[in-house]
């Protein structure tokens, strides 16, 4: 029973309506798109930054942990309550507050989706350029905390370079602006250290944001090539040619297989992957860049070209790419999403190793990543009905994990460390770099009032719910693609 | 207190003779008029540790010091007894041309590295002034940033991963050496600007830029910096290939010989491929033409930004500040800031949004301060004295008031180094 004091003082601030703790209605938050659980004692969905200040500070008297959560989209659990306690979620906390189309900056809240951001602005000839790929549902206070990316970072970076200001509540329950609209604000760059800091310190209650200049022209190739390997050299040829392309996305042959049978996008049954090359800028530029981008496909062995300069011609070709992950829940009950980086020239070798760590423990795996950044996202796909495959996918996971930290290395380029990876910092850090970090949580006097559980190793569970883990994975819907 | 004997001697006993300073060195290592009772360079990461390590035990202050050039940044140290050389860590430690990423050691000067990578037609974007003596180190620990900030962004940007030894001596990591990760707090940040005041880096990972395959440099000159903003900011709309713009009030411009008396001017450089710069070239001559500016090539596009590191030179500037406002209210920032004794020389980055303005000399340099910052606060700017008099110096913040944030930074400072051992003071509130 949940406890009736917290939920009186919960349900005083922002209403009863907005104060959830039955448990058919927990339930719903017990998850996100990972296959961890835990359930909260309460749900709230304050309105504006005060209530959150106000919850932050019941939950302190109430000793509850507080965990945010946007759109319960994230991939490593970074959303699940691990330790029960007070879920705040952002959802009505979604206003555009301010756009400065001179400036070009906005200010928002925390539960505004992102691509309503770019939806906002486009009038102005503006966008705003960290695109995950679940961007028509995920919030700018789930990019911020995982310090989000997308396809189109390779070059012009993640939501850390995007972002220039932020309205936090600190565990004291204190309201905080950090940053600020302007350049090089005095002292240290708090903001910078909140972005990717997955909702541990702080809960983000306004984000300035920057935006950028629609570019006036793109082009996208699509290179079909009959081998991974072919396919993955042609990436480092690319960037090698001295051009950093908008993006530079890989499809290997399963992912494919699953897309034709979705979408239909033409790709040849026998080719061994494609490589999705976007380049923008001045028409001249990009038709510059996409002579050379060509070139070095045909010369690494590309079988086939097509190109796409028209809007049409270009959404036909991403066509594929964005249909891929929910084109692959055919192939599978369940696939297990990964996420790590290696060093651009390390991928041919990296990926030759993925292959054979799924064939070793026997499952089928697609491939579909950001290739230009080195960042892999293998989707092993497997079935939780079977006994103790949810079990041996995630030390598949771990064996493919430690392939990447081998290779020179990281264990997530964009989905965060949450619960999912806590165990595995320990791989890449020392116990003297953790406790540097320990001692940010500590200076933000977070303890383990926010989101306890997670980014820091340890052996406990996800609350008493471990016990109940079983396969979760996202049901995503037709157009969603990671 | 140790004595400066011992000191010395402990010091030895760790860096070795060679890495210790001799006394006659020591006025090299002073900051704000202060000078260190001893001076070393150690020649290991191991090395920087254990100094750190012995000063956190005694209770010592470390200053730590790249090339030197931008020494001049910070409130005046609180206490300073040792000075750190970085530059006998000055190596490539790893770059693989392929994976367009570099690491190396924080006392290579930027020059060196950028020749490094040259020759591997690449580059790491920064571009403050002094290359040939400032140090990777220096420059993070500053946030120095040069033209190219408005194509590539600043330090923060593009800086992936960072090694670094605590106020406690330990070396420990931040970040990484490939282009995206996500794994643990974003460290690089906080250290980025920090001044010295949270750890000593002694390497550094970057992402890299291919060198452009053509540059070309014009220069625009106005009647006002509001016009010269205007057109600024009519470029940028039209997306051209603008490495950097760089605006010189009228009292630079001519100091550099880049505009007539009386005029200010915008330098323009252009990077890519050769079409798109062709034809960014055309479209910036139809609309000076239609804004009636006069424009023409530069063959020595490096000369505005020399304009910088004369306004930065300890002979010529008195007073230097580094002021931000919002790109939309710069010129009205320039403009008031004209009116303070002077003239001053200004060079502002129209679209980042921040200029530096120096003084040769000022008749009140206090009173003139105090007029800076409400100009500054006037368009919600900020302001930071960059170079700053001695004789008034100590009595200022260089930073100004402190931000909202300010507690929060205070606590960060104090569990990074809870016994002030590094540059202590020197950060703003004195933190
Ligand atoms: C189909 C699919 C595709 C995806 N593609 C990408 C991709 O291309 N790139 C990528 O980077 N990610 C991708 N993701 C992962 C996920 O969408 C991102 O991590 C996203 O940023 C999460 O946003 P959210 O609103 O769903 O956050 P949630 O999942 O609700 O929360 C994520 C984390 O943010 C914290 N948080 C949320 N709001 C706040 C706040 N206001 N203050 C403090 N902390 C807060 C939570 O506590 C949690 O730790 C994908 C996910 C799916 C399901």
């Amino acid at each position: 029973m949940p406890n009736s004091s917290l939920i009186r003082d919960l349900s005083r601030v922002v209403g009863r309506r907005w104060v959830l703790h039955e448990p058919e209605d927990l339930l719903v938050y017990e998850y996100d798109a990972t296959i961890e659980r835990g359930l909260p004692e309460a749900v709230v969905l304050p309105y504006n930054a005060n209530q959150v200040s106000q919850v932050v500070r019941i939950a302190r008297r109430h000793n509850a942990p507080v965990t945010a959560r946007g759109a319960g989209t994230g991939l490593s659990g970074g959303a699940i309550p691990c330790d029960g306690g007070i879920v705040i979620v952002t959802s009505r906390m979604n206003r555009i507050l301010e756009v400065d189309a001179g400036n070009r900056i906005a200010v928002v809240e925390p539960g505004v989706i992102n691509q309503d951001i770019t939806d906002a602005v486009a009038p102005h000839g503006l966008y705003f350029a960290p695109d995950p790929s679940s961007q028509k549902v995920c919030t700018i206070g789930g990019n911020v905390a995982e310090n989000a990316g997308g396809p189109h970072c390779l070059r012009y970076g993640t939501t850390t370079n995007h972002v220039l200001g932020l309205e936090i509540v600190t565990p004291e329950g204190d309201l905080v602006w950090l940053g600020g609209k302007t350049a090089d604000p005095p002292g240290y760059d708090l903001t910078g250290l909140v972005v990717g800091s997955e909702g541990t310190i702080c809960i983000v209650t306004k984000v300035i944001v920057r935006l950028m200049d629609c570019p006036q022209s793109t082009v996208t190739l699509l290179a079909i090539f009959d081998e991974v390997d072919q396919a993955s050299h042609a990436v480092s040829a690319i960037i090698g040619q001295g051009i950093v392309p908008a993006a530079l996305e890989m499809m290997d042959r399963n992912t494919m297989r699953a897309v034709e049978e979705a979408v239909q996008a033409g790709y040849p049954p026998d080719a061994g992957a494609v490589l999705l090359i976007e380049v923008d800028g001045l028409e001249e530029e990009t038709r510059e860049q996409a002579d050379s981008v060509r070139a070095v496909c045909e010369e690494l062995g590309a079988r086939e070209l097509r190109i796409g300069f028209s809007a049409e011609d270009r959404e036909r070709l991403w066509a594929g790419r964005k249909g891929a992950l929910g084109a692959l829940g055919r192939l599978a009950p369940s696939y297990y999403i990964l996420d790590g980086v290696v060093p651009r020239s390390k991928l041919p070798a990296v990926l030759r190793g993925v292959y054979e760590a799924c064939d070793s423990f026997g499952f089928q795996v697609a491939n579909v990543f950001h290739a230009g950044d080195g960042n892999l996202h293998p989707n092993v796909m497997f079935d939780e009905r079977v006994p103790g495959a949810t079990q041996r996918v995630l030390d598949l996971g771990e064996v493919i994990m430690r392939l990447c930290v081998e290779a020179g290395g990281t264990i997530t380029g964009e989905h965060g460390v949450g619960y999912e990876k806590r165990n595995y910092m320990s791989w890449i850090f020392s116990e003297d770099d953790l406790e540097v970090m320990a001692g940010v949580k500590l200076a933000f006097g977070a303890t383990d009032l926010f989101n306890p559980g997670k980014i820091f190793p340890s052996s406990k569970g996800c609350g008493e719910v471990s016990s109940r883990m079983k396969a979760a994975i996202a049901k995503v819907g037709p157009d969603a693609y990671v | 207190m140790v004595k400066q004997a011992s000191l010395l001697s402990q010091l030895e006993a760790i860096v070795g003779a060679d890495g210790v300073r001799r006394s006659d060195e020591l006025s090299a290592f002073a900051v704000d008029g202060l000078t260190p009772q001893a001076a070393v360079a150690p020649s290991s990461y191991e090395q920087v540790a254990e100094v750190l390590r012995y000063a956190h035990t005694e209770g010592l202050a470390v200053i730590p010091h790249g090339g030197g050039t931008h020494m001049h940044i910070g409130n005046v140290p609180g206490r300073y007894d040792i000075g750190l050389s970085l530059l006998r860590l000055d190596q490539v430690v790893e770059h693989e041309p392929a994976d367009l990423t570099v690491t190396c050691q924080a006392g290579i000067t930027l020059d060196r590295l950028q020749r490094h990578l040259g020759q591997h037609g690449q580059l790491v974007p920064l571009g403050p002034a002094w290359g040939e003596e400032a140090t990777i180190g220096g420059i993070l620990a500053a946030n120095a940033s040069g033209p190219s900030r408005h194509a590539h962004g600043a330090p923060r940007d593009f800086t992936i991963g960072m090694k670094v030894v605590t106020a406690d001596g330990r070396i420990t990591k931040a970040g990484g050496r490939v282009v995206k990760n996500v794994a643990g707090y974003d460290l690089c940040k906080l250290y980025i600007g920090s001044l010295g005041t949270l750890g000593v880096i002694v390497e550094a990972s970057f992402k890299l830029a291919p060198t452009a395959k053509v540059e070309r440099t014009a220069v625009a000159t106005f009647e006002t910096p509001g016009q010269a903003c205007a057109f600024a900011a009519d470029l940028q709309r039209r997306g051209l290939t603008l490495r950097a713009v760089q605006l010189l009030n009228a009292t630079a411009a001519s100091a550099v010989e880049l505009a007539q008396q009386g005029l200010c001017a915008l330098v323009l450089d252009l990077a890519g491929t050769p079409q798109a710069v062709e034809r960014s070239r055309r479209e910036i001559g139809d609309l000076a033409q239609d804004a009636a500016a006069d424009l023409r090539d530069e063959e020595n596009a490096a000369k505005a930004w020399e304009s910088r590191m004369r306004l930065g030179s300890t002979e010529e500037a008195y007073l230097l500040c580094k002021a931000t406002a919002l790109p939309t209210h710069l010129s009205a920032l320039i403009e008031s800031l004209e009116t303070v004794d002077g003239p001053p020389h200004i060079l502002a980055l129209p679209a980042v949004g921040v200029l530096y303005a120096s003084w040769p000399r000022l008749e009140d340099a206090e009173a003139a301060v105090g007029r800076l910052r409400t100009a500054v606060t006037a368009v919600d700017g900020s302001l930071v004295l960059e170079r700053c008099p001695l004789d008034i110096k100590p009595r200022l913040d260089i930073f100004g008031d402190p931000p909202p944030s300010f507690d929060l930074m205070r606590r960060v400072k104090e569990q990074f180094d809870p016994k002030g051992v590094l540059s202590p003071g020197r950060q703003v509130g004195r933190l």
